[in-house]
């Protein structure tokens, strides 16, 4: 669990923990022990300051807030929508901007048209369910892929895939293109219902702090 | 072939120190439900769908465990006792007009979603405060839940407190329609004010009200409140933060404003409660681990209407926040062998039955 009097904070690996450690500077929070890319550290301290950091992989972020383990959480909408986790989500962050869409090849439209039943290919399969049965009223086959969720279509293993898209250029090199946006994501700041509470003031600051520089951004 | 030894995911097997654990922390809790004049009262695990469906506002249905009797009715694990206890009260309770106060404590199921490491099985032990409809009431029951908590070993909670009245009267003045209000519920409840922000600015709803609808996470403390009670042009809301207003200043009167907090944003997943809703936290645990709330329409629902109160203690939650704030479980009591041979049995029997006697745990092995 949390240790008392310590903000744990858990970090999406990779870019977005980069970019958070920058933003959270701007509230007067830094941990050097971190910027030492070698080490093989698992938990970060900042004994001054009384925060903690560790890094995840990204759909386990909301998880370690749910439970507590973490205060804090950065990551990515699309993984608060598919993890469906009871966390609260206080902050948009800003950066890691890109959409959520389904794509497919330009004769795959006619698909999303009518009620008739097709094959979607998806590392999102809650998202993809959520869209497609309440929002569209669409009966679907979902399948859950790990990866390469381009290759679907391109090889006839689904109609139609719902992914990330940034630049859309992986889906142009393959053929494929957005049909229909599912909605927006970006990084969100994420917070235990628990530690909202009992450590309320200390959270509200860092917030409004963040808030601001993002702002002034 | 490999035996089954396992249990199915959601529920386990409780024993040894933990379960001493539990127990004694459990006794604490209703001991204290007893000194506030509470009576126990025990409901069938389970009952007619219709006490838990969607018109009653509990769990939603794909949450529950049905099955069905011989003459084909849906029957249903309870997921909370909070129904069947208004049902009893209805039946059997509501004569003479005198409030009622009744205490349980029980298993209750849901059928969650698997690999979320959450139990499918709690125990739960809770009261209901039926037919007083006062501030002094909800303040009698807020009051208890932070005795109940002191007395189960913890020194640092706090309970939040919020009336749904506030919510619902400011839809209702924006006009929202049922889908926008289910949307903006998720939103205000998990804390995404700027989402929420969003989506009333799409809505076409105004400035003012916007402005309102956000503020509620903002407000902290009384003189907070009063303001937004200024700023608030609905009865409803208006009435829900007068009544809060109060309910802080009775709790001054009981000297424990120490360990209210005021949450206006808060929400609840139970569609039957009214007014004051109320959730308390603690280091150690992940979430809520009591509960409650106001519930004035519920018992109308089963033919007598009656204002009511309750809150609900989670045992499971409580433990482990128990011992992860290091207070120690209960040790079992030490038990005695007593060795005997062919010979001195007649005598070692009659030591044991010495020692069973006295009190102390004791069993025989002969050697």
């Amino acid at each position: 669990m949390s240790m008392e009097g310590y903000l744990t904070f858990a970090l999406t690996k990779g870019r977005l923990a980069d970019k958070t450690l920058k933003l959270l500077e701007h509230a007067g929070i830094s941990c050097t022990e971190m910027e030492d890319k070698d080490t093989r550290k698992l938990i970060f301290v900042n004994e001054e300051q009384k925060v903690r950091f560790f890094l995840a992989k990204g759909p386990d972020v909301p998880t370690y807030v749910e439970y507590g383990v973490a205060d804090i959480g950065v990551t990515g909408k699309d993984t608060i929508l598919e993890e469906g986790r009871r966390c609260f989500e206080v902050l948009d962050l800003g950066f890691g901007k890109c959409r959520m869409c389904v794509c497919g090849p330009e004769s795959a439209r006619e698909l999303l048209e009518h009620h008739e039943m097709i094959r979607v290919a998806s590392k999102y399969p809650n998202i993809a369910r959520d869209f497609f049965y309440n929002r569209k009223g669409q009966t679907v086959d979902i399948i859950k892929l790990n990866g390469s969720v381009e290759l679907g279509p391109i090889v006839g293993l689904s109609d139609v895939i719902v992914d990330i898209v940034e630049t859309g250029s992986t889906l142009k090199e393959n053929g494929l293109m957005v049909l229909e946006e599912v909605c927006p994501l970006s990084a969100r700041m994420i917070v235990n219902q628990v530690s909202m509470r009992m450590e309320n003031e200390r959270i509200r600051r860092l917030i409004s702090q963040l808030a601001e520089a993002l702002e002034k951004e | 072939m490999e035996k089954l030894i396992h249990t199915p995911e959601g529920v386990r097997d409780i024993y040894g120190s933990e379960l001493a654990m539990r127990k004694s922390v459990n006794e604490k809790i209703l001991s204290t439900f007893n000194l506030y004049g509470y009576k126990e009262i025990e409901t069938p695990t389970f009952e007619y769908f219709d006490i838990f469906s969607k018109e009653i506002g509990t769990t939603p249905s794909r949450e529950l465990y049905k099955f069905f009797d011989r003459e084909g009715d849906t029957l249903v694990l309870r997921p909370d006792f909070t129904p069947s206890i208004a049902r009893s009260a209805v039946k059997y309770f509501m004569e003479d007009g005198k409030p009622v106060r009744l205490s349980y404590s029980g298993r209750a199921f849901t059928n969650n979603l698997n690999l979320q490491g959450k139990l499918k099985e709690t125990t739960q032990s809770g009261a209901e405060l039926i037919g007083d409809g006062s501030v002094d009431a909800d303040c009698d029951v807020l009051a208890m839940v932070i005795d109940t908590l002191k007395n189960a070993g913890f020194k640092r909670f706090t309970v939040s407190i919020g009336e749904v009245g506030f919510f619902k009267g400011l839809c209702e003045e924006a006009a929202l329609d049922e889908e926008s209000i289910l949307k903006l519920r998720e939103q205000i409840s998990v804390k995404n004010y700027y989402g929420a922000g969003e989506m009333l600015k799409h809505r076409g709803v105004s400035k003012k009200l916007q402005e309102l609808i956000l503020r509620a996470g903002d407000v902290l403390d009384k003189e907070e409140l009063k303001e937004l009670a200024d700023d608030v042009t609905n009865e409803m809301s208006k009435a829900a933060i007068q009544r809060l207003i109060e309910i802080y200043d009775v709790m001054c009167m009981h000297g424990m404003e120490e360990y209210i907090s005021i949450d206006l944003g808060m929400l609840s997943k139970l569609n039957y409660y009214t007014g004051l809703i109320f959730k308390a936290y603690t280091y150690g645990a992940g979430d809520a681990i009591a509960k409650g709330g106001r519930y004035d329409g519920l018992l109308g629902r089963f033919g007598h209407e009656a204002p009511a109160i309750g809150c609900v203690f989670l045992l499971d939650d409580i433990v482990s926040a128990l011992l992860a704030a290091g207070v120690k479980g209960a040790d079992d009591t030490e038990v005695q062998v007593v060795e005997y041979g062919e010979k001195d049995r007649r005598a070692a029997f009659e030591k044991i039955a010495e020692l069973r006697k006295s009190g102390k745990p004791a069993v025989g092995k002969k050697v």
